[in-house]
């Protein structure tokens, strides 16, 4: 899933920290107890200036699918909505349990709950879900989202989802997700031993065929949890109230306490931090996802009542950064931006090792299974210091090996960044740094920090540098490199088909999916990262730490593990 | 003590009897902004000011200090400056930027060299344009003035800063693929012209105004009547009673054109990243309030003493040119 709020976070992280235990429990993790209690209105305070996607299956932002699975969106299976290490467990949530597998991993079975409703009181049937993950398939409409159903599902041919799909084609979709009264089966091409972990995201959201409005569904979803949209205005606030159709008995993980939640939009950030700091009115039951960097050290080293608002957490996220390899299509330029780059610096920049740790790779040493420490780039400091010589260097190989590559970093690599004050630091670093290895920065601004992913995600968009900032979508390392760096990929910024290797890595991601055994698999997924290490299609940054707050009469307010972000659901005003 | 006082201020008394007989308006003005300590101080930091800004790099050399250069090892762990006062040492006198360490001194510096050759070049240009004008509006007359007339105040009812602000990358782009260098080049020269284009008009309407009543003056009449031509009226006639009140009105409009340098880089529009400004640096300052407000103040004094000092001079320049002073306070 992608990094939101993306002007606070800086250098290239990319978190990756899932199910494991780096999200501690305890006090690191959370609020103080007290016993929760029904009523009151959350707020949540966002510099966004909307969610980025309310529809289910278009939602793929770690802090907004913990916003909605939380209240509105119930899927087959969840995340447990608990503090610490249990929160990285899954519950069946409108399937009794977490799914059947057969022995072979292939077919997938789970049986509905009885007493399971939309908001309009009718029943969510096995034909909801069904309708609802065949619309991941109309990637035209239905853009954005996880493509985890397409990759796993064994449809038959061409599926363009259900709104264009010939009654040849429905039936083959019809054949590969079948239903038998409430019991769903989902045909795979192949083994996935983890598919309910799968099922946990909104993709297995069901949605109701006769309310589905296409594109305009992101506006208007039907709710199968317990709160549905009063209102929901761009720019401005999204409100929920609660949505009485929802059956407590039916639902073993969502509290519901709080009575109305009011997401703000479109504020600005410092004045976020502020109003979190100054805690009156209506901000004292408020929530507010990440910390400026220059208000760390007031809120963590200032005041011990502030600190005790805050929490300080590695979230599931790596940043790093994004080389074009098409237009980078030299491995010593690469080497070369790696070395010379000042990643102390950028870290600084961003609020120091509040920041994070500086990554080795793309995958968190937290996806224990999958994470082996990479072997790194020959002359790489590890303390984060650039190596001048060693990039003068790599830049002089590059004069001999590839000089056409070697001249146009002379004359200027585009830079994609989000206009912002952090960044407009980071920017300065880059320049500063790669001018000592002969490289010129050409700096491009992307005004609207909102559209940066957008932007840079056009393949219109000709960029040569650009940021990521990934965290897996459940504790396996299948949801972290082949969807950053394989064609398919869901958020692969690298433009890497063209290189020579890119072949057998995609050849090597295949058996490492089809590796039956999960501790075979993992160290299949270490070498793939090593493989990617090598090749330096992206340059690891940072495993990042992140950093919320919540008002004084917020109760509940920990941080959710598997994505980073407050529990929102269960929050309760005090 | 007493006695000696009163023969000084007889003779004073003498001199000053001789001097008015022996002075023209020009250095009346002069002796009049001599007297006047406060502007002279004031047109000293201007001074101060603009060798600053011409010898920063030099400035900088000697100091060792660079506005780019990154100073990791000034920061603490959250990139905060340290030490007290925003990282104040003898290294860098005036501490660091938080996040990257560069050095605030040269940072100001090499700001006061955007900030003030924005503010001069906007200047000559709008003065350029506003004396043509005002000059062809009070002179013609008739349907010209009329034309004239309607368009500066067609001009003067813009929301001229919203414009500014809207159109600054649409225009920023064209000027660039007019050939004028990306980046920097362009934003400088878009808020020259900007700044040219709703700056005009105060320059056009006072100059009008002079022109209007200087036209029916005698001396103009008695050079028309021995078959002056019209530029010869208009150099050597009209233009020297002009240069007081446009000199009055340059004076008084610089500071504006500094800050709106500032307000687009406070804004995020004007100068690109690492150029330094003093609107850049302000606006990254204010972040910074709370956890480091030294680093809100340095941009901020160094903005307000300049629009400050400029405001003073132009204040006592229209005095001192002002023919209605009394010349017998005057020393």
């Amino acid at each position: 899933m992608k990094k939101r709020r993306i002007s606070a976070a800086i250098g290239f992280v990319l978190v990756a920290s899932v199910v494991a235990a780096a999200c501690g429990g305890g006090s690191d993790s959370g609020s103080e107890g007290g016993t929760p209690q029904k009523g009151g209105t959350i707020n949540i305070l966002s510099s966004a200036e909307s969610i980025a996607h309310l529809d289910p299956q278009r939602n793929y932002t770690g802090d907004d699918l913990a916003f909605v699975g939380s209240t509105m969106q119930r899927s087959l299976t969840t995340y447990k909505l608990s503090e610490g290490d249990a929160g990285s467990e899954i519950v069946g949530d409108l399937a009794t349990d977490t799914g059947t597998s057969s022995e072979d991993g292939k077919v997938w079975t789970f049986t509905l709950k009885d007493g399971i409703k939309f908001e309009d009181g009718s029943d969510i049937t096995c034909a909801d879900v069904a309708y609802g993950v065949s619309r991941s398939f109309a990637t035209d409409v239905i853009t954005d989202g996880p493509s985890y159903a397409i990759s796993y599902l064994n449809v038959e041919g061409e599926y363009p989802g259900p709104y264009t799909a010939t009654a040849a084609q429905q039936a083959a979709y019809d054949k590969a997700v079948t239903c038998d009264g409430n019991v769903i089966t989902f045909n795979l091409k192949s083994t996935v031993a983890d598919f309910n972990y799968t099922t946990t995201l909104l993709t297995f959201s069901p949605v109701p065929k006769a309310k589905d409005t296409g594109e305009k569904y992101d506006m208007r979803p039907v709710a199968s949890g317990p709160y549905k949209i009063e209102s929901y205005e761009i720019g401005k606030s999204l409100v929920l109230v609660r949505n009485d159709q929802w059956d407590p008995e039916t639902d073993s993980e969502r509290k519901a306490y709080a009575d109305k939640f009011v997401y703000n939009f479109g504020l600005d950030e410092s004045a976020m931090d502020e109003r979190m700091i100054a805690d009156t009115g209506e901000d004292q039951t408020a929530v507010s996802y990440g910390i400026l960097p220059e208000n760390l050290q007031t809120i963590f080293e200032g005041d011990e009542a502030l600190a005790k608002r805050a929490v300080n957490y590695y979230d599931p996220y790596v940043m790093y950064t994004n080389l074009n390899v098409k237009s980078l299509s030299c491995l010593d330029v690469r080497k070369a931006i790696y070395l010379a780059l000042d990643r102390d610096a950028l870290r600084k920049a961003g609020g120091g090792p509040y920041t994070g740790d500086f990554a080795d790779g793309f995958v968190k040493p937290a996806l224990a299974l999958d994470y082996k420490k990479p072997t790194q780039l020959d002359g790489l400091n590890e303390d984060g210091k650039p190596n001048v010589e060693a990039a003068k260097a790599a830049m002089a190989a590059a004069e001999t090996n590839c000089p056409e590559i070697a001249a146009r970093a002379k004359d200027g690599l585009k830079f994609y960044y989000p206009d912002t004050e952090v960044w407009k630091k980071a920017l300065a670093i880059w320049i500063d740094s790669m001018g000592k290895a002969g490289i010129k920065i050409k700096p491009e601004a992307v005004g609207d920090p909102a559209q940066y992913w957008p932007t840079v995600m056009n393949p219109e968009t000709e960029y040569d540098i650009a940021r990521g900032g990934w965290a897996p979508d459940w504790a396996n390392a299948s949801t972290v490199i082949p969807e950053l760096f394989t064609t398919g990929g869901g958020f692969n910024l690298t433009r890497n088909a063209d290189d020579p290797d890119y072949k057998t890595f995609e050849t090597k991601i295949e058996e490492a999916r089809n590796t039956l055994d999960r501790k075979e698999q993992g160290v299949k997924w270490q070498e793939l990262n090593q493989y990617v290490v090598d090749r330096l299609w992206a340059l690891p940054g940072t495993f990042t730490r992140a950093q919320s707050m919540w008002g004084s009469k917020v109760g509940g307010a920990f941080q959710w593990g598997p994505f980073g972000a407050f529990c929102y659901g269960n929050l309760w005003v005090k | 003590m007493s006695a000696s006082g009163t023969v000084d201020q007889s003779v004073a008394a003498e001199a000053h009897q001789n001097s008015i007989a022996s002075k023209s308006p020009f250095q009346l003005a002069i002796a009049r902004f001599q007297r006047d300590r406060v502007a002279k101080f004031a047109l000293g930091i201007i001074t101060f000011y603009v060798l600053v800004a011409l010898f920063a790099p030099v400035i900088c050399a000697v100091l060792g200090i660079s506005p780019y250069r990154l100073d990791g090892d000034a920061l603490n762990d959250f990139g905060l400056p340290k030490g007290s006062f925003g990282g104040i040492s003898g290294e860098h006198w005036l501490g660091v930027e938080p996040g990257t360490g560069r050095d605030l001194l040269a940072r100001l510096m090499y700001g006061a060299r955007v900030s003030l050759f924005v503010g001069f070049m906007a200047t000559i240009v709008t003065t350029a344009i506003g004396i043509v004008v005002g000059v062809i509006s009070g002179y013609k007359r008739g349907k010209i003035d009329a034309v004239i007339g309607r368009f500066t105040d067609l001009t003067l009812a813009f929301p001229s800063l919203l414009l500014i602000i809207a159109l600054t990358r649409p225009i920023t782009q064209r000027l660039e693929s007019f050939g004028i260098p990306e980046g920097n080049p362009a934003r400088i020269a878009y808020i020259i012209l900007i700044s040219a284009v709703f700056g005009w008009v105060y320059v056009a309407r006072i100059v009008r105004g002079q022109t209007l009543s200087l036209r029916e003056r005698e001396f103009v009449e008695a050079a028309r009547a021995s078959g002056a031509g019209t530029w010869r009226i208009v150099f050597k006639e009209l233009m020297p009673n002009l240069w007081a009140s446009v000199i009055v009105t340059v004076t008084l409009s610089m500071p504006g054109y500094v800050a709106t340098e500032s307000t687009l880089s406070f804004l995020g529009l004007g100068m690109l990243p690492p150029t330094a400004s003093w609107g850049a640096m302000l606006g990254d300052s204010v972040r910074y309030y709370r956890a480091d407000p030294t680093y809100l103040f340095i941009p901020g004094i160094a903005l307000i003493v300049l629009v400050l000092a400029f405001n003073i001079v132009g204040d006592a320049v229209r005095d001192a040119l002002d023919p209605k002073a009394d010349r017998q306070n005057i020393a």
